[in-house]
């Protein structure tokens, strides 16, 4: 029953990005035309990389709320390599070990001291704000060599570079849950931890991994950005936290932990990404658009949460 | 008992105290202009609005949840009540019980939603926070509104002595929550829903009821905040509070004693906290540090006091 429930999920999310896609084509003249679909999927990239590890986090019952934060830290944290003459390559790797070890940390926190992951991500959000503020000395940085816009703005085969990054993530993702033994442990961590620690599988190599993955994740994704827009802003995080939940939400990541596809994190992206395109073609204010994926988030896991409710509900026997 | 010992043990209960002794006499010693009766009073009218907000953040933590559109929630107050008052011209009262109301709506449908849907806190609340930020903002065209009426202002801004009336408001919500929280039955049984659920609710406790009022409570508290601010600042703006001001009151109610994992927590220990962040941002200010650092040493302390608060409670 299980599964055949998932795949009417999944079927639903299609029919979703199918919906929009057809509406908005209908109604949008410039829409549907491959230069904005490219577009689209390109400014994507940067959401959907960061919900990779958001749902493997989600997965284990956790939640990433830093996301935001190390987006701007790490590619700060590059950029500043880079304006002192390193090479951009090592640069780059700063960068995504500085993520990963973030990432480590909250892991840790919630590991050991046992601290809620969503006050730790949190806090650790908010600590790699404030030092990518102090980095930056409260201002963004600009004007990076070509070969670094390049990784950002330039095509290979007609085909952005950033989709490729993208690609290459979601197929590493898929690869470490569904093809490895540690990505059965996650789900089997997210599924039922003291089983788990019955199995005398260490739980603290599990969190650890996801946790500093979803770092990773996210510096890719800051210096991808940054990158992009050839500039560095110390608070370029903004709404991606938002957005990355919202990507697994839609995904059918499920909030209660245990189940939750990695690719269809992708497909939630997609969706939003296309949402907010058409909503600025339609020219409705920006404004709005948060407003919307607000509700989105509430009403998605709040029916999930009612469904799960009403089944736990009749499994109960007293 | 010797008298030392009962020192000792006031302290390592109520660590903020210590904190901020401590962070004044090294204040006094070292900052100059820091020890001056002007330089306290401005502390406390700095500490006295989001003292109120972190009573509320100190409820919703004890349940085990987590408030993350509080500082939204103050944006949104913020601008209602000056739309009413300014461009709509409704009465004052009538107009601030209208934004209270409307607060206690977003906390009702934030307690609704983590009690009866079960949809865990911080998405419940980090979604009606982006949705609150949205219609505060669509409400108002994103614009501020300046130059409130003087009447609407006096409330928050006569001056007693040195103090604002918005100290003095503080406090009567201070002493009210005092109550509510450590000599009501309400109280007792949020402590019991915090530490265990199911021990409360099998023993009789009203646990839905309880959890969704303490979301109740921090909105209102948090619409009181917004409707204290737009007095104090003059201006109503649909992106007063936010995200930061969340993350400040967390940090407060955190350097306040509030235990993450449920169940603890005080009033006193709330206002201390945030009198704590607010020496430590005064002593930044006196020494000229650039004011991007305040974020950086803000989350440093909250880091440090979190693994402080749980290095106590594992002894």
């Amino acid at each position: 029953m299980n599964r055949k429930y998932g795949n009417a999920k999944n079927l639903l999310l299609l029919g979703l990005i199918a919906a929009i896609v057809l509406v908005s084509g209908l109604m949008i003249p410039r829409f549907l035309s491959l230069e904005n679909i490219l577009n689209v999927i390109r400014q994507t990239a940067i959401v959907s990389l960061v919900s990779y590890g958001s749902a493997m986090v989600i997965i284990i019952r956790g939640i990433d709320l830093s996301v935001g934060g190390l987006i701007a830290f790490c590619a700060m944290i590059s950029g500043i390599m880079m304006k002192s003459g390193l090479p951009m390559g090592l640069a780059m790797l700063a960068g995504v070990v500085c993520g990963a070890l973030m990432g480590l940390f909250s892991g840790v926190m919630v590991e050991k001291l046992e601290v809620p992951a969503f006050i730790t991500t949190l806090v650790m959000g908010q600590v790699a704000t404030g030092l990518s503020l102090v980095l930056g000395g409260g201002n963004s940085l600009g004007g990076f060599s070509d070969a670094y816009v390049f990784i950002g703005n330039g095509s290979f085969l007609g085909i952005p570079i950033s989709i490729y990054i993208t690609l290459f993530f979601v197929i590493l993702s898929y690869l470490i849950m569904n093809r490895t033994r540690l990505g059965t442990h996650i789900y089997a961590l997210g599924g039922n931890e003291q089983v788990v620690r019955n199995q005398g599988i260490s739980t603290a190599k599990i969190r650890y991994f996801v946790f500093a993955y979803s770092g990773v994740c996210a510096a890719v994704a800051g210096i991808l950005l940054s990158a992009q827009m050839n500039t560095v802003h110390p608070q370029q995080g903004g709404t991606y936290q938002l957005d990355a939940v919202a990507a697994c939400v839609i995904g059918g990541v499920n909030m209660a932990g245990g189940e939750g596809k990695v690719y269809l994190a992708l497909a939630g992206a997609l969706t939003l990404g296309f949402l907010r395109n058409a909503l600025n073609l339609i020219g409705l204010h920006p404004y709005y658009q948060n407003l919307i994926v607000g509700v989105l988030l509430i009403l998605i896991v709040g029916m999930s949460m009612y469904r799960r409710n009403k089944a736990l509900e009749k499994s109960l026997i007293f | 008992m010797p008298k030392t010992r009962k020192w000792t043990e006031f302290f390592s209960k109520n660590g903020s105290v210590a904190v901020i002794l401590l962070l004044v006499i090294f204040s006094s010693l070292f900052v100059n202009h820091f020890f001056a009766l002007n330089n306290f009073a401005l502390i406390l009218k700095q500490a006295a609005i989001p003292s109120i907000a972190c009573i509320g953040m100190t409820l919703v933590l004890m349940t085990g949840g987590i408030d993350l559109s509080l500082g939204y929630m103050i944006g949104l107050s913020s601008i209602s009540v000056g739309l009413l008052v300014k461009t709509y011209g409704v009465s004052i009262p009538l107009s601030m019980l209208i934004t209270l109301v409307l607060g206690a709506l977003v906390g009702l449908f934030n307690g609704f939603c983590v009690q009866k849907i079960k949809v865990p806190a911080f998405i419940t609340t980090l979604g009606t926070g982006f949705i609150l930020l949205g219609v505060a903002q669509i409400i108002s065209n994103g614009a501020s509104i300046n130059h409130l009426p003087e009447a609407f202002l006096a409330i928050g801004k006569t001056k007693i002595g040195l103090l604002n009336t918005t100290v003095f408001i503080s406090l009567g919500f201070c002493l009210v929550f005092y109550y509510v929280l450590h000599l009501s039955t309400f109280g007792r049984s949020l402590s019991a829903f915090g530490l265990s659920e199911p021990a409360s609710r099998l023993s009789g406790c009203p646990t839905a009821r309880i959890n969704i009022t303490v979301y109740v409570i921090s909105s209102v508290l948090a619409s009181v905040a917004g409707i204290l601010l737009s007095m104090d600042v003059n201006c109503a703006q649909p992106t007063m509070g936010g995200g930061d001001y969340t993350f400040q009151v967390i940090t407060a109610a955190v350097l306040g004693g509030v235990s993450l994992y449920g169940g603890i927590g005080s009033v006193p220990g709330a206002v201390f906290g945030v009198i704590s962040l607010k020496v430590i941002n005064n002593c930044i200010n006196l020494l000229n540090v650039p004011y991007y650092w305040g974020s950086a040493v803000l989350g440093i302390i909250i880091l440090l006091a979190i693994i402080f608060q749980n290095a106590k409670g594992r002894k």
